[in-house]
């Protein structure tokens, strides 16, 4: 057996499994096509050095799009279950449906640990620790943060309408911004626009040509400000729209440099991928458990005041 | 002889598509075991007189009449019940489809109950491959094999021993050897005139007047829509029938017309300023 | 003569042992078996690298095998369809369509189970006929039609969501007959659908290789105009297959819906490409007029083994990609071969 899979090894350029006794871990994420991801991966990758230095495995299992999002992530996780791994480390976006599979898996033994969304689901699915952003508090302080520089009526776009942390996102804006004297209107836009810059950035634009009152727009996605921050541009509007977002990218960071777009709220994806990873693995390995739970990685605000710093870091592809 | 009554009669048929007047006076008659040939050049009516006779179109003018009873077909499969049955040029065979199979399309044979109904595949395959055999093919023995692999002469010879086989009356055959080379189209017409033999009354339609002479009994030369000549076999020459069909013009004075053309010229064409 | 031999050595599709007893070689050239074997090659190999993740176990094999399933039981209509010379995209938002339909005639309305299922099949149907109308009564290619259906249909599908209940998703909690019937999971965690497949795909063999409609079919796709002349209703064929297609759509969406509890709007344009590679790689013909049920059946299973089968093995998750591509061609070209020794050895050689 062991001789058989040293020679698997062997011919394979990546990363190797070896002995199961220690954990083997899943980590489950979204949509290959979400360049959001990389920046998790790169946190899982630096956490399954570690991982495989005490002799486990990290598989990372990711969807192949957003159309039939549920059922895909009850497909990876009925997968990680038939792999024996012993641990989980999983979003939840699609409660109805994770819920019961994860709720299966747990009855197996396996330990459930949530990262980035589904906080309010850790409960149910005995999960040990939550590493992300609060959806909620996050969507108040971007809200809060675009009423108090002067937006009169922000416009919240949501590329994947159904999914729960981006609902739960422009639900927070609205409760930030309306108690700062700001209006919200959520613009739900067919998910098969998700990850199109092109066919988003003219839905916002007929929004923005539309409603002439509109003097902010939040996207929940960082390819999404690309989009928003072209249609604002083709409209020539740049001095009267302000543009803030969810999550970074080295565009993002360039614009708010460059003073074109206002804001980016962080939630810090590295460290949720690398804190899910090693905590799961630290806690099948040795019982160790975090006394804050939730550990809250975001929002972290990044404006003109600290971009430079930020830049830094997605050069380093942490960011 | 002729003084049998007609299995197919066209009288004075005119068939005109809105102001586009195709077919002008057309007058035939078909009988039983005797084999019309329809001789014309390209863009005469030929397709216009086949999809009139077999359903397709209906007259504008004039009448049809089977066995002497004036017939009136609104669609194809009325023709098609009457016993008229049109084969064309590459054989309405379907290639992917094996030969029992393309042989029964539309009346497949069938043992057990509805809804259950399953195709009798070793019947059908046994039925076709004897139709094929009687009418001289011994080549196919396997009901099984794809029509694909079959030669062009022999997807032709497939399709009229269907058609013999459903009880046509008329075969319209629709320049079945256009296509073929020397040797498969003689395929094709010993089974015409098997078919004949077999008491079939057949429409030949082609231009290739060798192929016509070697089967027909009867000839009708079609020239713009109107048939030009009516003759019994023996009748006419070889050169005079390819005159008729040229339109009257004789094809020696073309030919000549050609060669002296090529000649003077070297086979080069005019220069434009002359 | 030679006559036996040569009837030995040239079975295409359908065909049983010749007289001369069962011939292996026979075997080999049916048509279907070049699915088959690019099944077993994608197999062998996610059971080699997959083999220390459990691959190879009966969990491991349901894994695969209810992806198939929810992909297969929509593939074989479509195949039926690219036989006859169509295609049908709007299955994207059919089956989103459907699941939207009884999530909410059920978990919004509260009806019962069966009142659901008969709204959701009859809103299917209608859109299957819409279909078949449009495609028989106009010069329209069905791919257009059905592009236009597709997009009509997804954005009825937000339209009335969001009328109806103001979201885009919706839970749905069903009674445990229905989740037996068509959400859970059995034995070693092989979900309904998979159940469903298999009876649907030995239903669909008898109706395309041993009933006579199937020649129909056959017929249809080959030549429309000799198949309509030789008798064959073929507007009400094409009418029907249309529906069957839109009808297993929405047997594939209510499996999903009742088994994940939810549903929401997103049209899935991902199972128009898997329904057609599967299919594809399942031997049919793009022009029409050839296909075999197993051959779909084993394309679809192909697919599931590469898709799924990915997440076992120990590659650089970044190349997944790339490794799925490249399987996919080589499955097809394994395929190709197959069928190219069918239909060649069947056109027999002159002895």
């Amino acid at each position: 057996m062991k001789f058989g899979k040293t020679i698997a090894a062997a011919t394979v350029a990546a990363l190797m499994s070896t002995s199961a006794m220690a954990a083997d871990i899943a980590v489950i994420a979204g949509s290959i096509e979400d360049g959001f991801f990389n920046l998790i991966k790169k946190g899982v990758d630096d956490a399954t050095l570690v991982v495989e230095a005490n002799g486990g495995t990290v598989n990372y299992l990711r969807t192949q799009n957003y159309d039939n999002f549920g059922p895909d992530l009850v497909t990876l996780i009925n997968q990680a279950v038939a792999q024996g791994v012993d641990g989980i480390a999983i979003p939840v976006w699609v409660p109805e449906a994770q819920v019961p599979a994860l709720q299966a898996a747990a009855k197996k033994g396996i330990t459930i640990m949530m990262y980035n969304s589904g906080q309010q689901v850790k409960e149910e699915v005995k999960g040990v620790n939550y590493f992300g952003s609060d959806e909620f508090v996050a969507g108040v302080a971007g809200g809060e943060y675009m009423a108090k520089a002067g937006a009169k009526k922000i416009l919240c776009h949501i590329q994947v309408p159904g999914a729960i942390n981006l609902e739960t996102r422009c639900n927070g804006v609205k409760e930030g911004a309306e108690k700062n004297g700001a209006e919200v209107v959520v613009l739900r836009v067919p998910a098969n626009l998700d990850g199109d810059i092109t066919g988003t950035a003219e839905a916002i634009k007929s929004e923005l040509v539309g409603d002439q009152s509109i003097d902010a727009v939040i996207t929940l996605a960082a390819w999404a400000s690309d989009a928003a921050t072209n249609a604002v541009a083709q409209i020539g509007a740049v001095d009267r729209v302000r543009v803030g977002t969810f999550d970074m990218n080295p565009a993002v960071l360039d614009r708010i440099a460059k003073g074109t777009q206002t804001m980016a709220i962080d939630q810090q994806p590295y460290l949720q991928g690398f804190l899910a990873t090693s905590m799961l693995a630290a806690h099948l390995d040795f019982g160790t458990e975090l006394a804050t739970d939730p550990v809250l990685t975001g929002p972290a605000i990044v404006d003109g005041s600290n971009v430079e710093t930020a830049i830094a870091g997605v050069k380093l592809g942490a960011r | 002889m002729t003084d049998r009554t007609p299995v197919l009669e066209m009288r004075s048929v005119d068939k005109s598509f809105g102001p586009i007047d195709v077919l002008h006076e057309i007058s035939l008659k078909v009988h039983e075991g005797e084999v019309l040939c329809l001789l014309g050049d390209n863009g005469a009516g030929k397709s216009t007189l086949i999809k009139t006779l077999s359903g397709v179109h209906q007259p504008t003018r004039g009448e049809m009449l089977m066995d002497g009873k004036p017939v009136h077909f609104a669609r194809p499969k009325d023709a098609q019940e009457l016993g008229i049955a049109t084969v064309h040029q590459f054989g309405g065979t379907y290639p992917l489809m094996s030969i029992g199979r393309n042989f029964f399309v539309g009346a497949e044979p069938t043992r057990g109950i509805w809804p259950f109904k399953v195709f009798d595949r070793k019947k059908a395959n046994a039925i076709a491959v004897k139709s094929v055999q009687d009418f001289g093919i011994t080549r196919i023995t396997d009901g099984d094999r794809l029509v694909g692999g079959l030669s062009g002469g022999e997807r032709q010879s497939l399709a009229i021993a269907r058609a013999v086989y459903f009880g046509a009356r008329v075969l319209i055959l629709d320049e079945p050897t256009a296509a073929l080379g020397v040797k498969q189209a003689a395929h094709v017409l010993r089974i015409v005139n098997e078919a004949k033999k077999r008491g079939l009354a057949v429409i030949f339609i082609t231009h290739q007047v060798m192929h016509a002479m070697a089967v027909g009994d009867h000839f009708a030369v079609l020239i713009r829509g109107a048939v030009a000549a009516d003759f019994r076999k023996g009748e006419k020459t070889r050169e005079q029938i390819a005159d008729l069909m040229a339109g009257g013009e004789s094809m020696a004075d073309l030919e000549a017309s050609i060669e002296g053309y090529m000649e003077t010229h070297e086979g080069h064409p005019p220069p434009a300023a002359e | 003569m030679t006559d036996s031999s040569i009837a030995s050595t040239s079975r295409p599709a359908g065909s049983a042992a010749s007289s001369s007893g069962f011939s292996l070689g026979g075997l080999f050239r049916r048509p279907e078996v070049g699915a088959f074997m690019g099944m077993v090659l994608v197999f062998i190999f996610f059971s080699y690298f997959g083999y220390d993740r459990n691959f190879l176990t009966p969990f491991g094999t349901s894994s695969w095998v209810n992806a198939a399933s929810t992909v297969g039981i929509i593939a074989i209509p479509i195949g039926f369809l690219m036989i006859a010379g169509e295609l049908d995209i709007s299955i994207g938002a059919v089956v989103p369509a459907a699941k939207m339909s009884i999530a909410i005639a059920c978990g919004f309305y509260g009806l019962p189970i069966p009142v659901g299922l008969a709204i959701t099949f009859a809103i299917a149907a209608f859109i299957g006929w819409v279909n078949g109308m449009l495609v028989t009564r106009t010069n329209v290619p069905s791919l257009i039609v059905t592009l236009a259906t597709l997009f009509a249909v997804s954005g009825l599908t937000l339209f009335l969501s969001l009328l109806l209940t103001d979201t885009t998703s919706q839970a749905l909690t069903s009674p445990a007959w229905a989740k037996t019937l068509f959400g859970d999971y059995h034995f070693w965690g092989f979900q309904s659908s998979v159940f469903w497949w298999i009876g649907l795909a030995a239903l669909l063999y008898f109706l395309l290789h041993v009933s006579p409609w199937g020649n129909w079919i056959f017929a249809l796709g080959g030549d429309q105009e000799s198949a309509r002349n030789a008798g064959i209703p073929t507007d009400r064929l094409k009418i029907a297959l249309f529906i069957l297609a839109s009808l297993t759509a929405a047997l594939s969406g209510v499996c999903e819906t009742v088994l994940s509890n939810s549903a929401t709007t997103t049209t899935n344009f991902a199972l128009i490409f898997n329904t057609i590679i599967a299919v594809v790689v399942g031997g049919v013909l793009l022009t029409g007029g050839f296909g075999t049920v197993a051959g779909v059946f084993f394309g679809t299973a192909t697919l599931a083994i590469v898709q799924q089968g990915i997440g076992y093995t120990p590659f650089d998750r970044n190349l997944s990609s790339l490794i799925i591509g490249v399987m996919l061609l080589i499955a097809v070209l394994m395929n190709d071969t197959f069928r190219n020794m069918a239909t060649s050895i069947s056109s027999g050689k002159k002895k």
